[in-house]
C-alpha cells in the first residue's frame, strides 16, 4: 500500500528544496491520535514539520529529501495503527467508500443485534415478575450472549482497537473509557450468565455500541462531507473531459492527461476543467465557485475561462492554457489544503485539556466504584458504568476544529479564501483596517475627472475632441473617454499613436495631439490650465496647449457600501496609498475616511502598521496582494484582492476572490461569530459534562441513557458547527 | 412453553439472515450514493455504453 501511496503523494517543492506530502490518516478519531502522529513523525530525522488536522484527518509532512524517505514517514504512521491514504484521485475516493461501507455494516449488525436482544430482555423482565421457567431464562440469557459476542467484536472493534492503540502509546484517548465500560459490562454479564444469577447487561452493551457508532458515522459524514470545502472544490472537477482531435473527432481522456494547448469541449452544464481561452464567439459562465459571485458572466472569443466555472450556456470549445494541475482552481485547492492541514492554536489547547479530562474520568470512576461498594454494592456496578459512558471528552476536542472548518467552508462559498489557520482567530480581534487605494478601493479602470480648457475651446468641445481621438487608441487611459459622446466631432484623419507620448489626428483641419504635456504642445501655459503637468492629460492643437483632463481611477461600485459595513462593525479605517496625495484625498473624502496618507512607500506603510500596533491596535491590511507583500506580512491579518491564478502568488492570510470588496465585512463578521461559536461549543461541552458526571456518579443515570447522552452531546457540537456552515449569511 | 425452545433459536437464524442480507446490500454499494441515482435519469448525457459483445 505504501508503494502505491507514495506514487500519488510526494512532490518536491522546488523553491526551498524540501519535500512535502499530504495524506489522510484513516482511523484518526480523537485529539490524542492527532498528537501521537505529530509526535511520532516529528521525531523522525529530517522531518521539518508535521501538521495533523483532526477535523479533516489530514496529515501534512515536510522533510528534507535525502535524510528521510516518504516510505519511512508512512510506515511510522502505519505503525501507530493508522492507515495512510493518498488524498488525490480515485484511490482516496475508493478508500473513503470502503471505510464508509464498513461503518455501515458495523451499524447494521449492532442495530439488528440490539433489537433482537431487547426482545429477549423484555422476556426476562416480564419473567422476573410473573415467574419464568429457569431453563427458559437461561436460554434467553445465553442467546443474548451469543448475539452480543459478534456485536462486540465486529461492531465494537473500532472502540476496542482505538483503546488498545491508545494504551500502547501510553496516552489516554476517548476510546479508553468507552472500551473499559464495554468490556466491564460484557464480562460481568457473561459471569452472571454462567453462574445463572444476577443482572445481565447485554442490552446495554449492544445499545451503547449502536448509539456510539451512529454518532461517529454522522460526525464523520459531516466532517468529510460539507465541512471540507477544498474537497468540494476539487470534487467539482470532472474525472474525464472531452478532447477535440485535430481531425475533427473527439475523445474522452482523463483530466490529468490534459496539457496546455489541448482543445476541449465543455458540455452545457458541465464544469470547465482547466483554465483556457474561449474559442467560440461567446459563452455564459457561472464562476460562483471561484469568486462567490452568483450572477453568470459572459465571455467572448479569446477571453480567459477559469477552471472550476460552470458552463451555463450552450456547449463551448476552449483551448487549454494550463495543465490540469496548475489551473486557478488547483492552486486554490492547494492553498486551502495548506490552511486545513495546519492546526489553529485554539484547538491545540482544547486537545491537551481533553487528554487530562479522560484521565480525570478514569480516576473519578474508580472513586465512584469504591464509594458505592462501601455504601450499596448492588448499585456500584451500574453507577461506575454510567460515569465511564456518560462523559464526553470528544465534545471538548471537537468543538474548535468543527467551528473553524465550518467558518472556512462558509467563507469559501462566498469567495473568501482563508489560507492560514490562525487567520480566523486573529481576524475576529482586529479593530483597525488599513486600506490600499489603487486596485483595492478603486478599480484599475480609469475615469475622467475635472476638465480645464482655454475659453475659446470650452470644456465640452475639448472633451469631445479628446474622445474622438481616443476612439482610435488602444492605450488603457482611452477607456476614461469611452462614455463620452463624440458625435459632434468628425472622425479624425491621419491618426497616429506615439508610444509613451500620446495620440495625434487631424480634425477640422487642425492637428490635435493628446497625451503628455511636452507632446501635446510647447510654449507658455495658457490661462485657466493647471500648473502641475504630471497629473493631467493634455490636449493641444498645432503645438498650442488647449485643455487638460484629470484622469483618476474610478472608485469601486461597492466601495462605499463595503466601507460603511466595516465602519458599522466598529472598525477604525485608514487609507495608505502610494498614489499622489490629491487622488488619495479625493477617494478618502468620498468615503469619509479621515487622515488619508498619499505617496506612501512600502516602508512608510509598514511604519504605519507598526505604529498602530504599538498603540495596541490589531490591524487588518487590505491590499491588492501583488506589490504589498511586505506590508501584508507586517499586519496582524492581511487580505488580498485576487482573481484567478494570481491568488497562488499572493502572500496574504486571506484572499477575496470575487474582485469585490463586499467580502471583507462578511469575513470579519464570520470570524467574530466563529470565535463565538467556539466559545459556545466549549461552554456547552463543559456544562454537559458538569451536569452529567455528578448525576451518573449518584447512580441516577442508567447505562443506556448514558450511552444516548454521550453520543448526542458530541453530535450536538458538530451539528452546531454544521448549522453555522450552512446558514445563508 | 416448550415451543419457545424452538422459536428462540429460530429468531437467531432470522437475525443471521437479516444481517447477511444487509451486508450483501452494503457490499454491493447499494448505499454508496443515495442521491445521484434518482437524478441520473433526468440527466441528458448520451455517453456511449460499453460496446456490445462481438458477434460470433
Amino acid at each position: 500500500m505504501n508503494a502505491s501511496a507514495s506514487a500519488h503523494l510526494s512532490w518536491i517543492d522546488g523553491a526551498s528544496g524540501a519535500a512535502e506530502t499530504q495524506f489522510f490518516a484513516e482511523g484518526m478519531r480523537c485529539a490524542n491520535c492527532a498528537r501521537s502522529i505529530q509526535r511520532a513523525v516529528g521525531a523522525l530525522p529530517g522531518v521539518r514539520h508535521v501538521d495533523v488536522n483532526l477535523a479533516t484527518s489530514r496529515v501534512s509532512v515536510g522533510w528534507t529529501p535525502g535524510s528521510q524517505t516518504l516510505e519511512r514517514v508512512l510506515d511510522s504512521v502505519a505503525a501507530l495503527g493508522f492507515r495512510p491514504v493518498p488524498m488525490l484521485g480515485d484511490a482516496a475516493a475508493a478508500a473513503r467508500g470502503a471505510e464508509r461501507r464498513t461503518a455501515l455494516k458495523r451499524i447494521g449488525l449492532a442495530g439488528l443485534g440490539m433489537m433482537q436482544i431487547a426482545m429477549y430482555t423484555v422476556g426476562l423482565y416480564a419473567g422476573a415478575f410473573t415467574g419464568i421457567d429457569p431453563g427458559l431464562a437461561r436460554l434467553l440469557r445465553v442467546t443474548a450472549m451469543l448475539i452480543t459476542v459478534p456485536v462486540l467484536l465486529y461492531s465494537g472493534a473500532p472502540f476496542l482497537r482505538g483503546a488498545w492503540s491508545d494504551l500502547r502509546r501510553r496516552s489516554l484517548g476517548m476510546d479508553v473509557p468507552v472500551a473499559a465500560a464495554l468490556l466491564l459490562a460484557f464480562a460481568a454479564s457473561v459471569y452472571n450468565t454462567l453462574r445463572d444469577a444476577g443482572q445481565v447487561y447485554f442490552d446495554s452493551v449492544t445499545m451503547f455500541i449502536f448509539f456510539l457508532l451512529i454518532g461517529r458515522y454522522v460526525e464523520a459524514a459531516m466532517r468529510r462531507g460539507s465541512l471540507d470545502a477544498s474537497e468540494a472544490l476539487a470534487r467539482s472537477l470532472p474525472a474525464q473531459v472531452t478532447r477535440l482531435k485535430s481531425d475533427g473527432g473527439s475523445e474522452r481522456v482523463a483530466l490529468a492527461a490534459v496539457r496546455s494547448g489541448d482543445r476541449l469541449l465543455v458540455a452545457s452544464g458541465a464544469v470547465v476543467p482547466v483554465d483556457g481561452e474561449l474559442e467560440d464567439a461567446s459563452a455564459v459562465l457561472d464562476e460562483s465557485l471561484l469568486s462567490g459571485e452568483s450572477t453568470a458572466v459572459s465571455r467572448v472569443a479569446g477571453e480567459r475561462l477559469l477552471g472550476g466555472s460552470v458552463n451555463v450556456g450552450t456547449p463551448l470549445r476552449l483551448r487549454a492554457t494550463t495543465n490540469a494541475g496548475s489551473s486557478a482552481l488547483a492552486s486554490m485547492v492547494a492553498l486551502m489544503e495548506r490552511a486545513q492541514s495546519e492546526r489553529p492554536r485554539v484547538s491545540l489547547a482544547a486537545d491537551r485539556a481533553a487528554a487530562w479530562f479522560v484521565g480525570a474520568i478514569l480516576v473519578l470512576s474508580l472513586a465512584v466504584a469504591g464509594l458505592w461498594l462501601w455504601l450499596d454494592p448492588s448499585r456500584a456496578f451500574e453507577a461506575t458504568l454510567a460515569v465511564l459512558v456518560v462523559t464526553c471528552p470528544c465534545a471538548l476536542s471537537l468543538a474548535t476544529p468543527a467551528a473553524v472548518a465550518a467558518a472556512t467552508a462558509r467563507l469559501a462559498r462566498h469567495g473568501i479564501l482563508i489560507t492560514r489557520p490562525n487567520a480566523l482567530e486573529r481576524l475576529a480581534q482586529i479593530d483597525t483596517v488599513i486600506l490600499d487605494k489603487t486596485g483595492t478601493l478603486t478599480t484599475s479602470q480609469p475615469c475622467l475627472g475635472s476638465v480645464r480648457a482655454v475659453e475659446e475651446l470650452g470644456a465640452a468641445r475639448a472633451t469631445a475632441v479628446a474622445a474622438a481621438l481616443e476612439r482610435h487608441s488602444a492605450h488603457p487611459l482611452a477607456a476614461a473617454f469611452a462614455a463620452v459622446d463624440a458625435a459632434g466631432v468628425p472622425a479624425p484623419a491621419e491618426v497616429r499613436e506615439v508610444a509613451g507620448q500620446g495620440i495625434e489626428g487631424r480634425i477640422d483641419g487642425c492637428r490635435w495631439r493628446l497625451g503628455r504635456r511636452e507632446f501635446a504642445g510647447g510654449g507658455p501655459l495658457p490661462a485657466g490650465l493647471p500648473q502641475d503637468p504630471a497629473e493631467w492629460l493634455w490636449l493641444g492643437c498645432e503645438d498650442r496647449l488647449q485643455a487638460a483632463f484629470e484622469i483618476h481611477d474610478s472608485l469601486r461600485r461597492e466601495a462605499a457600501a463595503a466601507v460603511g459595513a466595516l465602519r458599522a462593525q466598529g472598525l477604525d479605517l485608514r487609507i495608505a496609498s502610494g498614489d499622489r496625495p490629491g487622488a488619495v484625498a479625493a477617494v478618502a473624502r468620498e468615503l469619509d475616511i479621515a487622515d488619508p496618507r498619499g505617496r506612501q512607500t512600502p516602508a512608510d506603510k509598514i511604519a504605519l502598521v507598526r505604529a498602530l500596533q504599538a498603540e495596541g491596535h490589531r490591524v487588518l491590511m487590505l491590499g491588492d496582494g501583488v506589490n504589498d507583500g511586505p506590508v501584508l506580512a507586517a499586519a496582524d491579518v492581511s487580505c488580498a484582492m485576487g482573481q484567478g491564478a494570481a491568488v497562488a502568488h499572493a502572500a496574504a492570510d486571506m484572499l477575496l476572490l470575487g474582485d469585490s470588496l463586499d467580502g471583507v465585512a462578511r469575513a470579519v463578521a464570520t470570524a467574530r461569530r466563529s470565535l463565538g461559536l467556539i466559545r459556545g461549543n466549549l461552554r456547552w461541552a463543559l456544562g454537559y459534562n458538569l451536569c452529567a458526571v455528578p448525576a451518573a456518579a449518584l447512580g441516577w443515570v442508567p447505562p443506556w441513557a448514558a450511552a444516548i447522552g454521550m453520543s448526542m452531546s458530541s453530535l450536538y457540537v458538530v451539528w452546531r458547527a454544521q448549522r453555522f456552515a450552512r446558514e445563508a449569511a | 412453553m416448550s415451543i419457545a425452545l424452538l422459536l428462540i433459536p429460530l429468531s437467531l437464524v432470522l437475525l443471521v439472515v437479516a444481517v447477511a442480507a444487509f451486508f450483501w446490500a452494503v457490499d454491493n454499494k447499494q448505499f454508496d450514493d443515495l442521491e445521484n441515482a434518482g437524478r441520473q435519469i433526468l440527466e441528458d448525457t448520451d455517453e456511449p455504453g460499453p460496446p456490445p459483445p462481438a458477434e460470433r
